[in-house]
């Protein structure tokens, strides 16, 4: 089954080249030009992948991105202008998994797809049924990589398809430390000039999600000019 | 940026400054001023003591006088006997003629002391004061006529060596006044011309920090009447200035916002040409292939636009991280598909060179740099990493006949262009953002002749050290 992505970018000409390029590529393509037709189609078809321009009339990107994000954990490409550089981790903070600058090719375009694309394959259950405890005190909180989820007690924690990747990354093994420069290559297909604030704002939106003082947080620690590590309690 | 200097304020160099001219003429005037009220002052004092003297001394003369007088008409007595009876101070001295006959009370003195006119006066039949020199101590001579004795006269002569050393001191006193006031003069002068010149120092000031970039500075506002036009002028031409340079770097970022959305659809629909390049004829082909490269270079030359366009706003470095600047060059070559062989080995036994930089925009400099040894240089010849105590020195050489000495600091210049390579392509935006990355990053880039000929870019960057300035992630 062809993998389901949605276009949402309001200057036309570059909208149809897009939709022609990447249908070419193989994929089921939805494009759309307005924020509020994306959110009805998000919420009524499955989609796969997710390219969203920020400067949008009516509701922006950020907005979309915001309220998209805790309704599907499809990986969501944020198509940015290069200037706007606060805009791009003020995305990543929404929730975006990743960007690309314009004016690009369609060859980054896709290659960022496909990383993300392929990696939120990964998180299908498989036979893999490595689970691991991250905090025994609090829920306990729990890693399970077979199933694909993050669990505290009971309740599933609602984690993205990339952050579950990086956890992934961090856990294996835990007590290991990352370097950002490693992070941003196995998780995000990202070469040596890779951004690293992608790595630093996913870190941040874990830290949300499974510290219970995300301010001090215990789980994942900041080793200073090194990286990050993942410290089981 | 045309290369002015602050601080040559011409004329002032040669000879006395400003502030030195002010200075010794405030001396100089109270000097003039002081030596003056001083020596009429000494003038004034020293006749009123003179006068005191021979008034006093005088007054001792008639008494004394009257004295001897009595004691000569009393009896028979010799002058000498007489003379004994008074009990004299220590520095004065009586002389009395009678009969062509001196007598004296002192042993060493003899009446040659005596002036002349004084003499002369008293033999007239008048009393007569002046002054002589006994052995250098100015000494007051009072002579009076002695009528009661029948002729004769009386001479008094007082040595007045403290009246000397009064004067003395009065002297040294107000010429040491004197020379205070003028130091105090020119202390004061050198004050005044300070506070004068303050203001220029500061609008220097300014004006260096404004040359350096910093376009935000402005001189203080003032209450100073003198001061308000200049500051108010001064201020008006930074803004004039600050206005024209931003409206300059909003068009640039403009023009360039506008392309990138047409660029954009461009680029992807050639994309999907190129995709599908068998189903085209060998014609289309060719004009597809003549499309996909003019857009490569218009796509290169609008991303160095943005990227000038950006250093020009002067956003702060977008992500500035530690890396190895071996390690840096190597992936710049890899990233635009060179070989890294062309990066020669170490000579540093593998010391790490650690620089500060925005990842992406130096990748864009050096890899700016190649392309320009590649199209402009006759091919890349190799590139060294290389360092002092300082600095990251990376060198670019390549194969081409050098660049002549006059251009080597206008080709950073933005739109330059070698005379001699008019015909090749590259817009001449390359090597000015290679300068004004390096500037942004503390660092600088130069020109000169590669030791195996053709043309060495030197880019240099601030080593730093990561063990001190190792960042938080």
């Amino acid at each position: 089954m062809p993998t389901r992505l949605l276009i949402l970018e309001d200057d036309d000409r570059i909208r149809a080249a897009l939709r022609l390029a990447l249908t070419d590529e193989g994929y089921d393509v939805r494009a759309l030009a307005s924020a509020e037709d994306a959110l009805a189609v998000v919420g009524t078809e499955p989609i796969d992948l997710m390219l969203v321009d920020l400067m949008l009339g009516g509701m922006d990107g950020f907005t979309f991105i915001r309220t998209v994000r805790p309704t599907t954990d499809a990986p969501i490409i944020v198509l940015s202008a290069r200037a706007d550089t606060h805009d791009i981790v003020a995305a990543l903070e929404a929730g975006a998994d990743d960007y690309v600058t314009k004016p690009y090719e369609v060859k980054e375009v896709t290659a960022r797809l496909r990383a993300l694309r392929r990696r939120s394959e990964r998180i299908a259950p498989s036979g893999d049924k490595e689970r691991l405890v991250l905090d025994r005190e609090h829920g306990p909180l729990l890693f399970d990589a077979g199933a694909g989820q993050v669990v505290r007690g009971t309740e599933p924690v609602p984690v993205t398809v990339t952050e579950f990747r990086l956890l992934t990354e961090l856990a294996s093994p835990p007590g290991r430390v990352r370097s950002r420069q490693s992070l941003l290559e196995s998780v995000w297909d990202r070469g040596f000039f890779g951004d690293d604030r992608i790595v630093d704002v996913h870190v941040r939106r874990l830290r949300t999600k499974i510290e219970v003082e995300p301010s001090a947080p215990r789980l994942i620690v900041t080793v200073r000019g090194l990286g990050y590590r993942l410290d089981p309690q | 940026m045309i290369d002015r200097r602050p601080g040559r304020t011409g004329g002032t160099r040669r000879g006395l400054g400003l502030r030195s001219t002010v200075a010794l003429s405030f001396a100089g005037g109270a000097f003039l001023l002081s030596a003056v009220l001083s020596l009429g002052t000494y003038l004034v004092a020293q006749g009123y003591l003179v006068s005191q003297r021979e008034l006093g001394a005088t007054g001792a003369a008639f008494v004394d006088a009257s004295y001897v007088r009595e004691g000569l008409l009393r009896g028979d007595r010799p002058v000498s006997d007489v003379l004994g009876e008074l009990s004299l101070p220590a520095d004065s001295t009586l002389f009395v003629e009678l009969d062509d006959e001196w007598y004296s009370t002192s042993l060493s003195l003899d009446s040659e002391v005596v002036p002349t006119e004084i003499a002369k006066l008293v033999d007239d039949g008048s009393a007569g004061v002046g002054w002589t020199s006994v052995d250098g101590v100015p000494s007051v001579v009072v002579g009076l006529p002695l009528p009661a004795l029948g002729g004769g006269s009386f001479y008094e002569l007082t040595e007045t060596a403290e009246l000397d050393r009064t004067l003395r001191t009065i002297a040294v006193v107000l010429f040491g006044f004197a020379a205070l006031t003028a130091l105090g003069g020119a202390g004061l002068g050198s004050r005044a011309a300070r506070r004068a010149l303050t203001p220029l120092d500061s609008i220097a000031g300014t004006a260096a920090r404004i040359a350096g970039g910093d376009l935000e500075t402005r001189l203080d506002r003032t209450h100073d009447p003198d001061l308000i036009t200049i500051v108010g002028s001064f201020n008006s031409m930074v803004d004039a200035l600050h206005e024209r340079i931003e409206r300059d770097a909003r068009f640039n970022a403009d023009v360039s916002h506008e392309l990138r959305s047409p660029l954009t659809t461009l680029t992807t629909s050639v994309q999907i040409l190129q995709r599908r390049r068998d189903e085209l004829t060998p014609v289309s082909r060719e004009a597809l292939d003549l499309a996909v490269a003019e857009l490569k270079r218009f796509r290169s030359v609008l991303e160095d636009l943005l990227e000038l366009g950006r250093l020009d706003a002067g956003v702060e470095l977008r992500e500035s991280a530690q890396v190895d600047a071996h390690e840096l060059v190597r992936q710049a070559l890899t990233a635009s598909g060179r070989s890294t062989d062309l990066l020669a080995p170490t000579s540093d036994d593998g010391r790490k060179l650690t620089v500060e930089v925005d990842k992406q925009q130096l990748n864009r400099a050096l890899v700016n740099l190649f392309e320009n040894a590649d199209l402009h240089g006759g091919g890349l010849v190799g590139v060294r990493v290389g360092s002092t105590d300082e600095s990251v020195i990376i060198d670019v050489d390549d194969h081409g006949p050098g660049v002549p000495k006059v251009d080597r600091k206008r080709m950073f210049e933005r739109f330059v262009r070698g005379g001699s390579r008019r015909s090749l392509p590259g817009a001449g935006l390359g090597l000015s953002l290679v300068a004004e990355t390096a500037r942004s990053h503390g660092g600088g880039v130069t020109c000169t002749d590669a030791p195996a000929g053709g043309a060495r870019f030197t880019l240099w960057l601030p080593l730093v050290d990561p063990e001190f300035s190792r960042r938080s992630p």
